[in-house]
């Protein structure tokens, strides 16, 4: 009997694991293997040699943007996170939830509309004469257009995780802090933001990470011209070159920038 | 009547606040709706010369309809799939002392801290090589690779906020562990099962890089249309399809907007 419940839980556990271990880790260390690989099957560094030779501005370039993506999100959120902390306002707080649901390539194409030489942002600051449609600046097909598509996608998490650390602080911090005049502004970069940031440097990272490995944003409003970020040239070196070899050197490239947040997912399940 | 000039200000500055909130959020978005109706639509105007439903009529009556079918079609196998390989698997990791728990914990939680798009391409040699590749069932294996990912850590959280002592009353009273996992755990756990089901539907509805991988081009789902047309500079198509994507999303917003917590959602950090 016992034997026979053991083999029904079971029965379930292994599709589940198989296919993340057949679809996720194995081609993970296939990658990571083929990296060393060259056509012939040769153990070899060429590939490597290859992507510092090619490729090291663009890593540059996208740490670039998902740094200053960043900025932009932290900026933003602990702001805005610590005015709906003080104040609250429930129908803001709503409207920020809504770039969470919409999917990246809709963020990239409605992007790429919105911040196009002739879109919408540009007619409307030409509207009240700001800049001349005749020779319009472009943030699409631009690493200000990357980053911009970037961090209105991740403002919906940010605010979701900054908001919830706020709203753990409880609220005899907030009200000693009102006793002593603080306004908005000093209560929340002197009493909110310090005790949350652990959980600040968590969600930076994770959102960096996610940033990082960012590909449908870049691909669609990325300048087909110049550096691109690394997924672009991951996607690119498959598609048009048919060489993995050095898309699996860029890939563990990328791993090895994500391993921050690999490092702090591994510590949640440790301490669990 | 005096009005206090202090508090309109504030009102003033309150509004003004809101504008650009509702400027920051909709403005990408309205040009998706500006340009869904844009029949006529050159520099220098700012709005579109004609106005109409043009292209929302030639683009129901295309291949769109076909890839809307076959998103739903994979996205509804993604998700019975995935309730019935992670629901059972959460309840015996919240119960059960499983070996090496911690190690098919991690299992399940390192794919969301990697870059996707490297492990996929390889998937997908591997999935041809099994002439699954551009099919059907190889899509929705790829999906379920990041479905299945997230569901196990949310089903492990819903089974471990249901109390035990139920279970171990009936477990007393002589019953085994599968009856109690299907007449007392499971009833208590629907609602985290919808709501995650739900949250697994929307993920496969909206997923790209794994589709645009395996199932080009072959297996067009809504996502990747989009895509296509965009790239092909057919921006009313491109914007007809990307309002069409947004549906589910803005409705599955509505319903569960007071359940949304930021450890529910880290999967949608990714689509």
């Amino acid at each position: 009997m016992r034997r026979l419940e053991n083999a029904f839980w079971f029965a379930f556990a292994v599709p589940t694991l198989g296919i993340v271990l057949v679809l996720f880790f194995a081609p993970f260390l296939y990658s990571a293997l083929g990296s060393f690989q060259s056509k012939s099957g040769q153990l070899t560094l060429d590939n490597y040699a290859l992507v510092a030779r090619l490729y090291t501005k663009d890593v540059l370039y996208t740490v670039g943007i998902a740094t200053f993506s960043l900025a932009i999100v932290l900026f933003i959120g602990i702001l805005l996170c610590g005015y709906l902390r003080v104040y609250g306002n429930k129908l803001v707080e709503f409207l920020f939830k809504i770039p969470l649901f919409v999917p990246f390539v809709v963020v990239g194409h409605a992007m790429r509309v919105f911040l196009a030489p002739h879109g919408i942002l540009n007619s409307m600051v030409a509207q009240i004469g700001l800049i001349n449609l005749d020779n319009p600046p472009s943030l699409a097909y631009s690493w200000l257009g990357i980053s911009l598509a970037l961090a209105w996608k991740n403002m919906a998490m940010a605010v979701l995780l900054i908001l919830g650390a706020f709203r753990s602080v409880h609220e005899t911090y907030l009200e000693a802090a009102r006793n002593f005049g603080a306004g908005a502004i000093r209560q929340t970069l002197d009493v909110l933001l310090p005790m949350s940031a652990s959980s600040l440097a968590v969600a930076s990272v994770l959102m960096f990470t996610s940033m990082l490995a960012s590909f449908s944003i870049p691909l669609m409003i990325g300048g087909g011209k110049g550096a691109q970020m690394t997924m672009i040239d991951v996607y690119y070196r498959i598609t048009y070159q048919g060489d993995y070899g050095a898309a699996n050197a860029l890939g563990v490239v990328s791993y090895l920038l994500a391993s921050g947040a690999a490092i702090y997912y591994l510590r949640t399940v440790t301490r669990k | 009547m005096k009005v206090n000039p202090g508090a309109m200000g504030r009102a003033t500055v309150k509004i003004a606040f809101l504008a650009l909130v509702l400027f920051v959020i909709f403005g990408p978005l309205s040009s998706l709706a500006i340009w869904s109706v844009a029949e006529k639509w050159y520099w220098p105007y700012a709005l579109p010369q004609q106005v109409g439903l043009f292209y929302w009529g030639r683009v129901l009556g295309s291949d769109l309809m076909r890839s809307l079918q076959l998103g739903f079609f994979i996205a509804t196998a993604v998700t019975m799939l995935t309730l019935l390989c992670t629901v059972p698997v959460g309840y015996a990791l919240a119960r059960f002392d499983v070996l090496f728990k911690s190690v098919i914990m991690m299992l399940f939680l390192l794919p969301q801290a990697f870059p996707q798009l490297p492990v996929f391409a390889n998937a997908a040699v591997l999935l041809y090589k099994f002439d699954l590749g551009a099919t059907i069932p190889g899509v929705v294996l790829i999906h379920m690779v990041g479905s299945l990912v997230y569901a196990v850590w949310i089903m492990t959280a819903v089974f471990k906020s249901i109390p035990v002592e139920m279970e171990e009353a009936a477990i007393n009273l002589g019953a085994s562990r599968i009856k109690t996992f299907l007449t007392i755990a499971l009833p208590l756990a629907v609602p985290g099962i919808v709501a995650s089901s739900l949250l697994v539907f929307l993920y496969s509805l909206d997923e790209f890089t794994g589709t645009l991988l395996i199932g080009a081009p072959f297996v067009v789902t809504l996502p990747v249309f989009m895509y296509n047309a965009s790239m092909g500079y057919e921006l009313q198509v491109a914007s007809i399809t990307a309002l069409l994507l947004m549906i589910p999303g803005m409705v599955l917003l509505v319903l569960l907007e007071r359940y949304l917590k930021a450890e529910y959602l880290s999967m949608f950090g990714r689509i």
